[in-house]
């Protein structure tokens, strides 16, 4: 212990505000645990201030704008302008309402906040060092941590993120003007929400991605409809190039260079050139060693079906303890790890962990694929209904995609469901509840589904995979 | 008029679990508060439970001979609210003349908040069943994936969930396509529940002959025996299984039961699938006593499959749990908190084997058994006396060091379940004879696991007379708070130098061996040393011992 250090003691040490970290001290706290939460930088993590949340209000600004000047086909003319400067305004006000409502819920729960670094010196001690020079040290003392640190954007080599021409995604989201040509590295889920944002907003986007298509761990058929549709938006893709390296522009750009595996070489010439390859676990600065914590080879930390780490009394939950790296599988874990703390009969015992992503249009998916199903050794059906043929689609003027569903033949339950298309974010939550509920398709498709709604399909890809469809042909 | 439902309270600090010992009282009997249902025996001791309610007993939901974790709900009682206990109580005579030991005659909307007995795993494969019930069976200690579901599909629901944990096969849909999937009302006590649980128990009856078709058929053959101990754990898995547990082979015993750990478990079961398909449906526990009877007795004796022979694997797992596991705590919060010095000496005790022989008919005579324990007592009530630091108790949060005013001397009884320390009170005040009967009486009914816990409470100094099974010094834990323990070695012939004729030579003398181990915080090395002259000199000069 440093000489001026003072200690305090707490019964649960939460550390890093994100979405699993502030849920799990909100929860301990609710518990009637003593909780003090560590953060060093901004309440809501990267979620509400670098991810899910900001990307999410410009993915609507972008879509609103794009909409309103291409809808002449329902008689509506406009040539809307876009303020970037007053979008990102808006974007921060939003998040700024959001990480105050985070800081305020945590006060009314009773969490004690510290604002600082944490590292552990100890099984049971950690130093906060607070921000900036000559801000000094504590020292806690905790029953109970829950490490609930995070994650950044990957960096690669040559490709440092420096917002004046290599941004992370981080950037892309606080840009006060669009670039005029945005090359893009990385063609994941990020890299495509970004894209299609960006198309939107009138630059024109070069995603640049090493694998031979976008949207990696999608099933082929909605990765098509994404990637088709970002090509009308006018997206070029670049598949099976790597970013090797960048230069300056006589013409005030960058020049991308990319590289095959067969070693040809591509420049393009950008704006702007876009990092978005993958997140990474935080954990430096943390001396974990001196917890007697590990991590793998990956840099996550381990943990059981009770969030716990191999020391038993220190939990991880979120993006730091590993995939799926969602800021939704990060609050479920920070609930079970503040409940199990408390001896509540908690675990991680979820069936499925919806994913979204927010591109034109959208992805929504939980649970198995046919072929998921098939590895996992169970007999499985598969119903979809396409958005063509729903009603409620034709009239919002969005009708590419489906509503897919998979269940077990012999049971009937529902075991997955892919959906891409209008709002196939929210409607992905109905399959996602009767996966966990253990619903069959029969309970699905006898649910009465309101008209007309997108929802409808789900109900039409249950009866479909059931032989019983009255809009599609069976199959 | 309402159920009640009476868990097994925490009978003492650290208690997990109890053993069922005997039912004081049957369903239909009218009980008051306080009064005493059931003997059960925790750890060290056997408590008597006494009642929360006044009331009419309404069922049983534990076997006599069953291992209770606490916090499971034991017993119900109809409280009356209205006076009309009795005549309900006649209504149901017929399917609660004998206790039922387990029943899913409990409300689905009354959740029973049990402890779990073990942290159960997260199954890792797809449960079909909802979040409310997967956390239910987390709760009850049940493996939500063991559960056989009602629901469509086979969907497992919370009230499939509560039947399985009360072992109670009647409420799943054991039989499968067969059977109509029409809803079936949760059973409640007051409703026409006999018809539902008479189904059951015929039902059950076919199974049985099923299984016992199969063990006939080259299977193991089941032990068929009336009670069987084990671990909540084992029971688990035995419900898991499908076999009953007094059907496993066993060579195990615990206080002269049989005791069947999981692996047993385990071997049977595969054994009886390995030979019989389809596996026995769950079956965990005998619906009634006389079906189990029915059963061959003397199967028991003979059943083949041992644990560790059928296991295949060398390593066997005990569980670490009730006395064994109070004792284990006992000894590291001594052996941690105490520093130990032992000191060894040797007393030339001839003349104490003499004084023995000689008392020892008359001891007869009064029907009382002499050994040299109680003259050792004595001795060391001597010693005490002169060196009260070795009678007393250190305080370390008061900062003080208690001498204590009684000589109550705990005596180390090995036993088959653990070590035991009775304690003989006032040693000082009772007389050689006396000391002799209670010494027997504490350490035969330590044996038989019938101390009550105060008779192990409050002893001064402990005696341990590991010399009875052999060997001469040792190194005795204290009996913590407790400063110093004594312990005896055998009394043998050893050589000793003795001096005759003005020349020194050895000869053969019976001896006793004195191992005294002291907590150095109280009392230093020296003071032990004087302490354990002062003994022997007792010991040595049993005319001495008249004095005290």
């Amino acid at each position: 212990m440093v000489v001026g250090d003072v200690t305090t003691g707490t019964e649960v040490l939460v550390i890093g505000a994100g979405p699993g970290g502030y849920v799990a001290a909100i929860r301990a706290a609710q518990e009637g645990l003593d909780t003090t939460l560590v953060e060093k930088d901004a309440y809501g993590g990267a979620c509400l201030n670098r991810g899910c949340i900001p990307s999410k209000a410009l993915i609507t600004g972008s879509g609103l704008a794009h909409e309103a000047g291409n809808a002449e086909f329902m008689g509506v003319h406009a040539d809307p302008a876009v303020d970037m400067g007053k979008m990102v305004e808006w974007k921060d006000g939003v998040v700024d309402r959001l990480t105050g409502g985070v800081e305020k819920l945590c006060k009314a729960n009773g969490v004690n906040l510290i604002e600082g670094t944490a590292s552990f010196v100890g099984e049971d001690t950690v130093r906060v060092a607070h921000g900036g020079d000559g801000q000094g040290s504590e020292t806690l003392s905790f029953e109970h941590a829950i490490v609930s640190t995070g994650s950044r954007p990957i960096q690669i080599p040559g490709f440092e993120f420096a917002e004046d021409h290599v941004w992370s995604s981080a950037d892309a989201l606080d840009a006060d003007t669009v670039p005029d040509r945005l090359g893009i590295v990385g063609g994941g889920y990020i890299g495509m929400e970004l894209a299609t944002t960006y198309a939107k907003l009138g630059a024109d986007v070069t995603v640049v991605e090493m694998l031979d298509d976008i949207l990696d761990p999608y099933e082929d058929d909605v990765k098509r409809v994404v990637r088709e549709r970002a090509a009308e938006l006018g997206v070029e893709f670049q598949f099976g190039e790597g970013a090797s390296e960048w230069a300056e522009a006589p013409d005030g750009g960058y020049l991308l260079h990319t590289e095959t595996e067969d070693g040809e070489e591509s420049t393009y010439g950008v704006d702007k050139i876009l990092v978005a390859v993958g997140r990474q676990p935080v954990t430096d600065g943390l001396d974990l060693e001196n917890a007697g914590i590990e991590t793998d080879d990956r840099g996550f930390i381990e943990t059981d079906d009770r969030t716990r780490t191999a020391v038993e009394h220190i939990h991880a939950v979120g993006d730091v303890a590993g995939d799926p790296m969602l800021a939704h599988a990060a609050s479920n874990e920070g609930i079970v790890a503040a409940e199990v703390i408390a001896g509540e009969p908690a675990a991680l015992d979820r069936q499925a962990v919806p994913a979204a992503v927010f591109t034109d249009p959208e992805i929504g998916t939980v649970g198995m694929t046919e072929a998921e199903a098939e590895d996992a050794g169970f007999d499985p059906v598969v119903g979809e209904m396409p958005f063509n043929a729903s009603g409620r689609a034709m009239t919002t003027g969005h009708t590419e995609g489906f509503a897919r569903i998979v269940a077990d033949e012999e049971t009937g339950f529902v075991l997955g469901g892919q959906i891409v298309g209008p709002e196939a974010s929210e409607l992905i939550a109905e399959v996602a509840l009767a996966i966990e509920m253990g619903a069959t398709l029969e309970d699905v498709a006898a649910t009465v589904h309101t008209h007309p709604t997108l929802a409808e399909a789900v109900m039409e890809a249950a009866e479909n995979a059931r032989g019983q469809a009255i809009h599609t042909l069976n199959r | 008029m309402t159920v009640e439902e009476f868990k097994l309270p925490d009978v003492g600090e650290g208690v997990a679990e109890g053993e069922l010992v005997s039912w004081l009282v049957a369903p239909g009997d009218r009980v008051e508060e306080d009064q005493p249902v059931a003997e059960v025996e925790t750890d060290k001791a056997l408590v008597e439970v006494p009642s929360s309610y006044d009331g009419v007993v309404e069922e049983l939901f534990a076997e006599e001979g069953e291992m209770v974790p606490v916090g499971d709900v034991i017993i119900s009682f109809r409280v009356d609210e209205d006076g009309d206990a009795e005549a309900t109580a006649g209504d149901d005579a017929g399917t609660e003349a004998e206790p039922e030991p387990e029943s899913a005659d409990e409300p689905a909307s009354e959740p029973v908040t049990e402890e779990p007995d073990a942290e159960p795993d997260t199954p890792s494969g797809r449960t079909f069943a909802p979040p409310s019930a997967r956390r239910l069976a987390r709760e009850l200690g049940v493996d939500v994936a063991a559960v056989e579901g009602s629901g469509p599909g086979g969907r497992v629901s919370e009230s499939d969930v509560r039947a399985h944990a009360e072992g109670d096969a009647g409420s799943a849909d054991a039989g499968g396509a067969d059977d109509a999937p029409e809803p079936r009302p949760a059973p409640t006590p007051t409703d026409t529940g006999s018809d539902d649980r008479k189904a059951a128990v015929s039902k059950r009856n076919g199974d049985d002959a099923t299984a016992s078709a199969g063990a006939a058929a080259g299977g193991p053959e089941p032990a068929g025996r009336d009670t069987t101990l084990a671990t909540p754990a084992t029971r688990k898995a035995a419900r898991e299984r499908g076999v009953d547990l007094d059907d496993v082979p066993t060579d195990e015993t615990r206080d002269g039961e049989a005791f069947v750990t999981a692996e047993a478990v385990n071997a049977y079961a595969d054994a009886l699938e390995s030979t019989a398909e389809p596996a026995p449906e769950p079956e965990p526990v005998d619906l009634d006593a006389g079906e189990a009877a029915a059963t061959p007795a003397d199967a028991a004796a003979t059943a083949g499959v041992s644990a560790t022979d059928a296991s295949g694997s060398g390593d066997e797992t005990v569980p670490y749990r009730g006395v064994r596991r109070t004792i284990g705590k006992q000894m590291e919060r001594s052996k941690y908190t105490a520093p130990h010095v032992t000191h060894h000496d040797t007393a030339e005790v001839d003349a104490l084997v003499e004084a023995r022989a000689e008392l020892k008919p008359k001891a007869e005579a009064s029907d009382v058994k002499l050994t040299y324990m109680p003259f050792v007592m004595k001795a060391i009530v001597a010693g005490l006396k002169e060196y009260p630091y070795l009678n007393s108790e250190l305080r370390e949060d008061d900062e003080e060091i208690v001498l204590k005013g009684e000589y109550n001397l705990g005596i180390a009884v090995a036993t088959d379940a653990g070590l035991m320390v009775p304690v003989v009170e006032d040693v000082d005040e009772k007389g050689l004879f006396e000391l002799a009967d209670e010494v027997n009486d504490l350490a035969a009914r330590a044996r038989e696991r019938k101390l009550k816990p105060d008779e192990m409470n409050g002893g001064t100094f402990s005696i341990t007379n590991f010399g009875a099974i052999g060997g001469e010094y040792a190194t005795p834990i204290i009996n913590y708070p407790e400063t110093a323990i004594l312990g005896l070695g055998a009394i043998e012939e050893r050589p000793v130098v003795r001096e005759r004729d003005g020349a020194s030579e050895v000869v053969p003398a019976p001896t006793l061996p004195l191992s005294l181990s002291i907590d150095h915080r109280v009392v230093d090395g020296a003071v032990a040393a004087e302490f354990a002259n002062a003994v022997m000199e007792h010991l040595e000069n049993p005319l001495l011992l008249l004095n005290e």
